[in-house]
């Protein structure tokens, strides 16, 4: 049974020039789904419109057997549904800690959890819990990235979407962060994951879908894509 | 001159200051979690003495004027939160061009309409509420019981301002949205409710402001013109969106209005903030606490 699924979605930045068209994807329950493909497929517009961010002008988006395809952000958080930003979620100006107090916005008002999440996420970033009161902006890409990843954890959301978290680090630090996020799927979250680095996504995938000019080419489990990433690759270099 | 006179000078210079602080702080309150400046922030503030007058003078009494300022804050807040809601918040729904040039010119259109509403309903004329103070003494220095007020008023509330931005769930979350709107939103907060609540802010502080500076502005209904443009020339000198920078600014604004006025002449005391302002771009062009944006 899929936790959540799009079933014919259409969707655009401007009225007339849709960028996803007819998607249909399904995401089952504490596996990792990853989603490949070249620049402007529409890989990032498809977490967008699951978020909220981005209503699509056809189709519907499921949720735990309710439609979310109208619902803003704010409402997904409350769903149970994270999302890390391509761009850095974080906010360069306030302190690790403060950053980490955000994630838990839906839950502001229990002190409780609050203390126990913050610990729990300063046992996985040993580094970011040296660092609690410095700003943000003063951590280097990675970091970074492990606080957006903490920021979103904190709410303990049942499926966390993952916008390109590879993007611009060094090698060692993406193996890092794809460590954590097998880390986190094991405790119960199901992740949804966009990346360019396609061998790294089809390492951790359970399922994969490969967009290609805003429509799914090949879907299905990882296995299916083994023989064929190289050539997938290849397409996807020659038409970045 | 002498040594008293001089810090005469400097005391209204720093209270004057401290009041147009106020202006600025609701300008840039706004802008930094919606991006938008506000150009009707002046007529806030007459609406802001308007009410403090119409109080005063009916209801409850000189006396009571601290009370009266609360009522024309609220008040102010609710005309803000309106305006916002109705206007405002139809640009930042869904996906639509041009937005900022939008709010400019609705912002603008507002002014006018405002300041013309005014003028029909009050006439062209100045009202002067009552004294909130008797005249009093700083030390050996005699000071305007009104001014002495409105300084103390308006410290108050920045610092209840300042406090609550930095303590507050809420005020973290309008940090969020002033520094991710993006980021923010992954968080679970609601940023459209927060710009309603941003935009009564920022308006209510000039609507306080208006209240407290009503003896000492008088009230009409272009009051509200003056601590506009001492705003904006604040936030310019300071550098947009930096909190200290304004308090640094708006004092630095106040001196040099009032040692202008006392060293030149006070007939040129509108120019003054204007050299200042003219000096800090020249050599520091993004303002004094600005920082310049990376464009590669």
């Amino acid at each position: 049974m899929a936790m959540l699924y799009m079933e014919n979605i259409t969707v655009g930045y401007v009225e007339g020039i849709d960028i996803l068209r007819n998607v249909s994807i399904e995401i089952e329950k504490n596996k990792i789904t990853g989603i490949i493909g070249a620049n402007g497929s529409g890989k990032s517009t498809l977490l967008k419109t699951i978020f909220g961010f981005l209503h699509p002008n056809k189709g519907k988006i499921v949720f735990k057997d309710k439609e979310i395809d109208k619902s803003r952000p704010y409402y997904m958080k409350e769903m149970g549904i994270s999302y890390m930003l391509q761009e850095y979620s974080t906010f360069p100006e306030l302190s690790i800690n403060d950053n980490l107090l955000l994630g838990a916005w839906t839950f502001r008002k229990d002190k409780k959890r609050i203390k126990k999440r913050l610990s729990e996420i300063y046992e996985i970033f040993p580094v970011l819990a040296e660092r609690k009161a410095l700003k943000a902006g003063n951590l280097s890409g990675g970091q970074l990235r492990m606080l957006s990843v903490g920021k979103e954890i904190m709410s303990e959301p049942e499926l966390l979407l993952i916008d390109e978290p590879s993007v611009g680090l060094q090698p060692n630090i993406v193996t890092e962060i794809y460590d954590l996020l097998i880390k986190i799927s094991k405790q119960g979250t199901t992740i949804l994951i966009v990346d360019q680095n396609m061998l790294k996504a089809l390492e951790v995938s359970d399922n994969m879908y490969m967009l290609d000019m805003g429509q799914v080419k090949q879907g299905g489990p990882k296995e299916d894509f083994k023989d064929s990433i190289r050539e997938l690759i290849k397409t996807s270099l020659m038409a970045d | 001159m002498d040594l008293h006179l001089f810090s005469q000078f400097l005391i209204s210079g720093l209270i004057m200051g401290v009041l147009y602080c106020l202006m600025s702080m609701g300008i840039n309150f706004i802008y930094g979690i919606m991006k938008v400046i506000n150009w009707s922030m002046g007529e806030f503030f007459m609406i802001g003495a308007f009410i403090q007058y119409l109080l005063l003078e009916s209801f409850i009494g000189s006396e009571y004027w601290y009370i009266g300022v609360i009522i024309s804050a609220c008040a102010v807040f609710v005309l803000g939160a309106l305006v916002q809601v109705i206007l405002i918040k139809p640009m930042f729904v869904g996906i639509i061009e041009a937005k900022m040039e939008y709010v400019t010119i609705i912002t603008i259109a507002l002014a006018i309409f405002l300041r013309n509403l005014a003028l029909l309903i009050g006439g062209p004329y100045i009202y002067t509420p009552p004294d909130y103070a008797k005249p009093t003494q700083l030390l050996t220095l005699p000071l305007s019981g009104n001014r002495l007020v409105a300084f103390i008023g308006a410290l108050v509330l920045l610092g209840l301002f300042y406090f609550f931005i930095k303590k507050s769930w809420t005020g973290k979350a309008f940090q969020g949205v002033a520094q991710n709107r993006a980021g923010v939103q992954t968080s679970g907060v609601n940023v459209l409710r927060y710009d309603m609540l941003a935009f009564g802010l920022g308006t209510a502080l000039a609507g306080a402001g208006g209240a407290l500076m009503a003896p000492i502005f008088s009230v009409h209904p272009l009051c509200g013109l003056a601590p506009t443009i001492r705003g904006f020339e604040i936030i310019v000198i300071a550098g947009l969106g930096s909190i200290p920078g304004i308090l640094v600014a708006g004092l630095l604004l106040g001196f040099a209005e009032s040692l202008g006025s006392a060293f030149i002449s006070p007939s040129f005391v509108d120019i003054y903030g204007f050299i200042l302002l003219v000096i800090v771009l020249s050599i520091k062009p993004y303002g004094m606490f600005g920082k310049a944006e990376r464009t590669v």
